[in-house]
């Protein structure tokens, strides 16, 4: 097994936990939800950095292992009585097992088919839950993590606490994600999708390095469907829509689908974007039809501007400029 | 044994959907190299065209052609102003691959919202032109009715209409000369920007036919939030993908399987088997026969 070798950003890491826990205790509930959200888009995006930016593989139903990693962690809860971390640990197991399935179909597959694939996936899966009753069909299953312990004091409310679960799992999964795109197993996947013959050629099984990234990037989406269904309170097939699928992968390449820095960047811009665009629709004062779909038209036009413009996000964007600019001064 | 010719004639009838809708696909990929995700909306729009059409002339004949050239001209404007300049901007780096693929799921995302704007999500509603009342043996009735006669039909005309335009016309021997090899052809004098647009917009065309038949056909609702729209969305690629993705016949012959298999299933399965029957069959196909019935083995890696 490879060794991290980062202490340093572990300390950074912990630092940055610190200050937005602090942050938790100043800003009113709304945000501190949005908050939370921001945590869980960070966690989901980064599972479609790994496996989009870095493997090269796309897949446009991230959603449906979402989808997995919710039921499964509900199913824990419910029927097992399982405590709560446990219930995240599920949620990432049983998503990985997914993504190691659906990834042994995908190393076969490549660009356009994998999109399409992974397409009807997501918009077959969730319908599965009417198929079992233990989903609950429609109206789905309950997912409760219970109160914050008391120990934490009075005034800590339940929004803060699910804040601070989702913080704590944004951080560590941001962490691992990290130190395995740096790690040989990243080098692997980055020198498959340059270049599959010459990877192959260097003596790496690019198909079994493929599924790993499925695998991986599954169980991190897992991660996020628990997180997702712990902020709603349910599980249920109408959480996991197409739109879904279509926002992350939007997230993605907002930050950047190629460096795993710019992840905030996408997640604080979906959280963001309905908010932007109620602001827009009152201040224009449009009917309300239009307004509905503000949101929808906002991150579709931004996802298309992104690709046009800066098809390889932001952060890699200014870094090749700044390269850019040293090599002039050089010369 | 009824029960089992009914299974039959519904599957047909809705592969018949399936294949216009893969058509479009396959008209799109010969083109441009590229799968448009984006097909099922343009295909909704051009039926809100017929939608409007219909309303103002109260006549399916007149809104038909009206879908048609209007999803002509939203394929050509799309091809036009919008995957022009996304060859040109990111046909390098390491989203390369990906970037066209995101870009059509954007342009899904950017037409189904304009959709909701103006229209605001209403289902569309419109009357064919035939009765969609069964035929009856006996005192039984058929799930076939003159209405689904004339689908067939039209699919069967638009499939040799498009046949004949690609093999026999010079129109259709630069079509197939600048999918081949657009280098090539461009230096054998073809206008392969011009005939890229052809392309698109035949699709276009074809889309626009299979979403006004989907909505005669169907219980008359279609809407961007609908199932059938979900299931036009995917079953499109599937058919595409089952024929192999490069021959018109390979799309209407996997339009056909994937309609009747889906019947079959949710007649004698489960009917909430429903939205995960077409993948289970897509997988089914890549893993056996990852070509398509009709492809040529090569063509899968371009």
């Amino acid at each position: 097994m490879h060794k991290f070798k980062s202490s340093h950003h572990l300390g950074f890491f912990i630092i940055f936990g610190f200050i937005l826990f602090l942050t938790g205790n100043r800003v009113d509930e709304l945000r501190v939800y949005q908050g939370a959200s921001i945590a869980v888009y960070v966690v989901a995006i980064s599972s479609i950095i790994l496996l989009t930016g870095y493997s090269g593989q796309v897949s446009l139903g991230h959603g449906a292992l979402l989808a997995i990693g919710a039921y499964s962690a509900a199913v824990a809860r419910n029927n097992f009585h399982a405590p709560v971390v446990l219930t995240f640990v599920i949620a990432v197991l049983a998503a990985a097992l997914g993504g190691a399935l659906l990834g042994a179909a995908a190393a076969r597959l490549s660009g356009p088919y994998l999109a399409g694939t992974t397409l009807a996936l997501a918009i077959g899966l969730p319908s599965l839950a009417n198929q079992f009753p233990i989903f609950g069909g429609e109206q789905g299953v309950f997912f409760d993590v219970g109160f914050p312990p008391p120990s934490l004091g009075e005034g800590f409310t339940q929004y803060k606490w699910f804040f601070w679960i989702a913080g704590l799992a944004a951080l560590i999964s941001i962490w691992l994600v990290a130190n395995i795109l740096r790690s040989r197993y990243g080098r692997n996947w980055r020198a498959g999708r340059s270049n599959e013959t010459a990877a192959a050629l260097a003596g790496i099984s690019v198909s079994r390095s493929k599924i790993l990234a499925f695998t991986i990037s599954a169980g991190v989406a897992g991660l996020a469907g628990a997180l997702l269904s712990m902020t709603i309170g349910t599980v249920s097939p109408s959480a996991f829509p197409l739109a879904l699928s279509f926002s992350l992968l939007t997230g993605a390449v907002l930050s950047g689908v190629s460096t795993l820095s710019g992840v905030m960047i996408g997640a604080v811009t979906l959280v963001a974007i309905p908010e932007i665009a109620d602001a827009v629709a009152t201040r224009i004062g449009v009917s309300e039809r239009f307004t509905t779909n503000l949101p929808g038209l906002m991150v579709s036009t931004l996802l298309i501007l992104t690709v046009l413009f800066v098809p390889n996000g932001p952060v890699e964007q200014h870094r090749t400029r700044q390269a850019r600019k040293a090599a002039k001064e050089k010369n | 044994m009824f029960q089992l010719l009914n299974t039959i004639l519904i599957g047909i009838t809705a592969g018949a959907i399936y294949s216009l809708m893969a058509i479009s696909i396959v008209l799109v990929w010969r083109s441009t190299r590229v799968i448009n995700f984006a097909q099922a909306g343009m295909a909704l729009l051009s039926t809100y065209f017929g939608y409007e059409a219909m309303v103002h002339f109260n006549s399916f004949w007149i809104a038909l052609p009206v879908a048609m050239v209007g999803g002509a001209g939203i394929a050509a404007l799309i091809e036009l102003v919008f995957m022009r300049l996304l060859v040109k901007r990111s046909s390098t780096g390491p989203m390369a691959a990906v970037a066209p693929i995101i870009a059509t799921l954007g342009l899904l995302g950017l037409i189904k919202g304009i959709i909701s704007s103006i229209w605001g999500g209403a289902d569309v509603r419109l009357v064919g032109p035939v009765t969609n009342v069964g035929y009856s043996i006996g005192d039984k009735t058929l799930a076939f009715s003159p209405l689904k006669l004339l689908t067939l039909c039209t699919v069967v005309a638009l499939m040799l209409l498009l046949t004949v335009l690609f093999q026999k016309s010079n129109i259709g021997l630069s079509l197939r000369a600048s999918a081949y090899s657009p280098e090539i052809a461009r230096l054998s004098g073809v206008k392969v920007d011009f005939v890229r647009t052809l392309g698109w917009s035949l699709a276009g065309a074809a889309g626009a036919v299979a979403g006004m038949f989907q909505t005669v056909n169907g219980n008359g609702a279609f809407s961007p939030e609908s199932i059938e729209f979900a299931l036009l969305l995917i079953s499109g690629f599937i058919a595409a993908v089952i024929g192999g993705l490069e021959s018109l016949v390979g799309a209407v012959v996997g339009g056909l399987v994937l309609g009747l298999v889906i019947s079959f299933v949710l007649m004698y399965i489960s009917s909430s088997l429903f939205f995960i029957a077409p993948f289970v069959i897509l997988l089914i196909i890549l893993f056996v026969r990852p070509q398509g019935i009709l492809g040529v083995k090569a063509a899968r890696r371009a």
